[in-house]
């Protein structure tokens, strides 16, 4: 649920150097290890219609069971052309995305040609290394072309940010092997068995020899997930919990000073636990494992935060919680769902911007691309929107809040310029909730548009026969094909819960 | 705090570079030196001061025996001492007028004969672009240095301590590096006609708070009773756009639109409205971009005509044109809308208000505790806090209810596991609403056993204290703390 750290950055190589050696004695990763080499597309959300840049990078990933291979999802984000080349064979094959989980920061490729299996054996998963072992890392990192092997001690255990869904923290275990660009995808073994994907680490001027990879039980999971044909993504419990380690906090809510329990802070409206829980409860277990003060359960006799329960299951599976309420005992179950209430924090890949362009303003919905983009120049207000967004629910009303990205000159916005990065409230007396709202508002009222922004704005005024004549106009002068892209691709938004009978 | 120390650092700053200075003595009798002792108060420590400064401006002798400065150069003073220059001869000063938001402050010697033989100044003459005037510096043996300015504007700008605008001189003048550089005179014809309050020397411009100001603050403290300068308590917008003049339905020229009118304003007791197009103001016209024409200035802000030109008490006339009805409107000029606030701006010289409760502090929201947070407080600071601060208007804060916050948590074994908590609203105590510092410390002055329940506006919601531990423990805490009070209220 937390923000990105934004020190982590991925593991991808943009430039290809020269020669490197080799360890002959790993021969079962060697055989498995592939090299990845991506051309991928990147939206501007500066300017939503455009196809966006082109750019290339090399990752690394490696051959499981079923003629599989692994690699990271940000390895093939945006990827338009995909080839995959092992070190036994100098030929490189043209590949495919099949699976992407970017919360997780995994993907599945595959290779039509069977030519390209010819002497793999597949890896198999192992489970989570013992702290202080040793792993080797396989990939194909700055410093030259052909297959690397770096060793590394297991450093920790534990959650942490998955910076490149950009709002996502799972487990994660840290690695003091030199690992750098390019290592991406690429397999942690451990006696012949994959322990990990390499996939994050800190930059040099940060930290040193901190390293991380994608432990088993994640990789499993998303294995797990992609059964059915497609990817679903994580869920989440939706609250948010306090440790209960105050003592006259304790005794206020009568539990005895036995270090058990933490106590549900906040819940928010259309997650999981909507309408279950309560603010104030106390939880006491989790699927039967005791919840300790301090928020950790015991699983497998290490101690992990209370959501590692959580973060194994898939949608509809059912959590027993064993909950202390207004001093009485009650168990709990919940049915695990998405939280697309927190959608608005993720970086969005694959799915084109979205857009309206009208009389040369272009609206755009609020998201953290969007925010990248906007950053230095967003004002007080549309930050936070952004910031205050799932604190302060505003999903609930507003599921997705427009904004007025830019405003494209020509003479017929030309006193309008000043209102870009405004948060559009209601367009022709419409309440505008989501982006789909925009064009059916703009068509209604008289012979003006009105467009009215959140706080003490002027209205945005435009005549609809002036906007008409323009388009074809301003379409031409910027290069713009398509009016609009609304359409919502692999991705799903709060619902909201305002009243959908309203009178405008 | 930190506009100030830029301001300091232009003034002293200048390079002795192609000053055209020229020498006298015999206007020696209209400057003294102002030294004074700075110690702001630490927001986030509100029971200490930083550690404290010095500063050194140019007064100006009045010929009432009073000496004009900056406020900036006493802003937050411990000690204001005036030395004559050309001699070692010092007196202490006591305060008789401040404005933080016009930058000005007026002084008194101590002793009374101090001043004696100093003929003063007048004011000038109102200056307008394209006049010239000279910027006067003292040496340090108390030669006067006159530096040759240009007035290269007139019109409402930025004051360090306020978001809205006054009238401001810009000038360009090179002025050479010298001590006392803090506060300087804008002079012409041995007249005062501003004060220095900025001065860039890589592009040798500066700014000067303006003789209009100088005499609008000077007429408000000749009687004892400051009452500062009035505002209208209105948002506004430029009526350029010729769709947005007929959806408001708009003459054909003329007039701005008013997007927000705070109800206890000038504006707002005159009974104008939000969308509301104000067309005249006391019988000057307004045009689209919401300048008059002034008969010196020229076209000139809004600002400078309901600010500058009315003292509080003025009577106040509007011409609005409301849904296409012209109609007329009357009402009294006051600073209401700037003065009644849930979190007021900028607070010099008063100790932040604070109550520590068994390791919980909590203070009260204001605009100076938020710039403590530094240049980019508004994306640093908590962002409900900045949310309350920014916002207060639109989201209709009472504004005789303070924002009581947790600013911090002083760990000890009574807070265990509440430590990591900061900015969060406080909303009631033991069910009891909270609306100021007082409030609280009453609900848990009454308590003396049993639980203080503290309810917040954000995540986590709640905290608890035992009430008879939070008695028995504050001498405690406050020792291991080393803070003196447990309150300032």
């Amino acid at each position: 649920m937390s923000l990105g750290r934004k020190v982590l950055s991925v593991w991808l190589l943009g430039g290809l150097l020269g020669g490197c050696g080799q360890d002959g004695q790993l021969t079962e990763a060697k055989k498995n290890v592939v090299m990845v080499e991506v051309t991928s597309q990147t939206w501007d959300y500066r300017l939503p219609w455009n196809p966006g840049t082109v750019s290339s990078a090399r990752g690394a990933g490696f051959v499981i069971s079923g003629k599989r291979i692994l690699t990271n999802a940000h390895v093939i984000s945006g990827a338009r052309y995909i080839t995959v080349q092992r070190e036994a064979d100098p030929r490189k094959y043209p590949a495919k995305v099949k699976f992407v989980a970017h919360d997780c920061d995994l993907a599945m490729v595959e290779v039509e040609d069977k030519e390209f299996f010819k002497g793999t054996t597949a890896l198999s998963l192992g489970d989570i290394p013992q702290l202080e072992s040793v792993v080797s890392v396989y990939g194909f990192p700055i410093g030259g072309d052909r297959l690397s092997v770096t060793r590394g001690v297991v450093s920790r255990i534990d959650y942490n940010a998955y910076t490149h869904s950009g709002r996502e923290s799972h487990l994660a275990i840290q690695i003091d092997a030199a690992i750098n660009p390019g290592n991406s995808g690429g397999p942690v073994i451990q006696a012949d068995k994959v322990v990990g994907v390499a996939f994050q680490g800190f930059r040099g001027d940060v930290a040193q020899n901190v390293g991380y990879m994608i432990p088993t039980p994640v990789i499993r999971r998303f294995l797990q997930d992609v059964k059915d044909g497609t990817y679903d993504h994580y869920v989440d419990i939706a609250i948010r919990w306090m440790t209960l380690e105050n003592p006259a906090m304790r005794k206020y809510l009568g539990r005895p000073n036995d270090g058990l329990g933490v106590v549900v802070t906040d819940i928010f409206s259309e997650g999981s636990s909507d309408g279950i829980l309560q603010k104030g409860d106390v939880l006491l277990s989790i699927d039967g494992h005791p919840i300790e003060s301090d928020g950790s359960v015991r699983l497998q006799g290490q101690p992990v935060q209370l959501e590692e329960i959580v973060e194994r299951k898939f949608a509809g599976d059912p959590v027993a919680l064993e909950v202390w309420r207004k001093h009485k005992l009650e168990k709990a179950t919940l049915k695990l769902r998405p939280a697309e209430m927190f959608s608005m924090y993720e970086v969005l890949y694959e799915p084109p911007p979205r857009y309206v362009l009208y009389g040369g303003l272009v609206f755009q919905p609020l998201t953290t691309n969007l925010m990248g983009v906007l950053a230095g120049s967003a004002d007080l207000r549309l930050r936070q929107t952004y910031s205050l967004f799932g604190q302060d629910q505003i999903y609930r009303e507003t599921p997705e809040p427009v904004i007025l990205a830019s405003v494209l000159p020509d003479p017929l916005n030309v006193y309008l310029r000043g209102l870009a990065g405004q948060v559009v409230r209601e367009i022709n007396g419409t309440r505008i909730r989501t982006l789909a709202d925009v064009e059916p508002a703009l068509r209604e009222g008289g012979e003006r548009t009105v467009i009215r922004f959140e706080g003490d704005q002027r209205p945005a005024v435009l005549k609809k026969a002036e906007v008409d004549q323009a388009m074809p106009r301003i379409m031409a002068q910027y290069g713009i094909s398509d009016a609009s892209r609304t359409e919502v691709i692999g991705r799903r938004l709060a619902k909201g819960s305002y009243s959908r009978t309203e009178t405008k | 705090m930190t506009a100030f120390l830029r301001l300091l650092l232009w003034l002293s700053l200048g390079v002795g570079l192609g000053a055209q200075a020229a020498t006298s003595t015999d206007l020696r009798g209209s400057l003294v030196r102002v030294r004074t002792s700075i110690q702001p108060f630490d927001q986030f420590r509100p029971w200490q001061k930083k550690s404290p400064f010095g500063l050194s401006g140019t007064g100006v002798v009045l010929p009432e025996g009073r000496v004009l400065v900056t406020a900036s150069l006493v802003a937050n003073r411990t000690e204001v001492g005036l030395e004559k220059p050309g001699s070692a001869e010092k007196c202490s000063a006591e305060l008789e007028a401040i404005d933080y938001e016009a930058n000005l402050a007026l002084l008194k010697p101590t002793d009374p004969e101090f001043l004696k033989g100093f003929a003063g100044v007048g004011l000038g003459p109102h200056l307008k672009a394209g006049d010239t005037a000279e910027v006067w510096q003292l040496e340090r043996n108390g030669e006067m240095l006159r530096n040759q300015a240009e007035i290269l504007s007139a019109g409402v700008g930025r004051y360090p301590s306020d978001e809205a605008g006054f009238l401001v001189y810009g000038v360009r003048v090179s002025l050479p590096k010298r001590d006392d550089s803090y506060t300087l005179p804008l002079m012409r014809n041995g007249m005062l006609s501003g004060m220095m309050m900025a001065y860039d020397r890589d592009s040798q411009e500066g700014t000067a708070i303006p003789v209009p100001m100088i005499e609008h603050f000077l007429k408000d403290s000749a009687d004892g009773k400051y009452a500062g300068f009035p505002t209208l308590g209105v948002s506004w917008s430029t009526l350029r756009d010729p769709n947005l003049r007929e959806e408001v339905k708009a003459p054909l020229t003329g007039g701005i639109l008013l997007t927000r009118v705070n109800p206890i304003g000038t504006a707002g007791r005159a009974g104008l409205k939000e969308g509301d197009v104000l067309l005249s103001v006391d019988g000057f016209k307004l045009d689209e971009d919401g300048n008059y024409r002034d008969s010196l200035y020229g076209p000139t802000s809004i600002g400078n005509l309901v600010r500058t030109r009315p003292h509080v008490g003025s009577s106040a006339k509007f011409k609005i044109s409301r849904n296409g009805n012209e109609m007329e409107l009357t009402g009294v000029y006051d600073r209401r809308a700037r003065d009644e606030v849930a979190v007021p701006t900028l607070q010099f010289d008063v100790a932040p208000r604070y109550l520590i409760l068994g390791g919980l502090v909590f203070q009260e929201l204001t605009g100076t505790y938020l710039q403590e947070w530094g240049d980019k407080w508004s994306e640093r600071a908590p962002q409900r806090l900045v949310q309350l601060f920014s916002f207060q208007q639109e989201m209709k804060l009472d504004p005789k209810k303070k924002i009581v916050f947790l600013s911090q948590v002083l760990p000890s074994s009574m807070t265990a596991g509440y430590q990591h908590l900061s900015g969060l609203v406080l909303t009631r105590c033991n069910g009891q609403a909270v609306g100021s510092l007082e409030d609280l410390a009453s609900i848990a002055d009454a308590v003396s056993a049993g639980d203080l329940v503290f309810e917040f506006m954000d995540d986590p919601g709640k905290l608890v204290l035992d009430a008879s531990e939070v008695k028995s423990s504050g001498d405690q805490l406050g020792k291991s703390y080393g803070i003196p009070a447990l309150r300032k209220l």
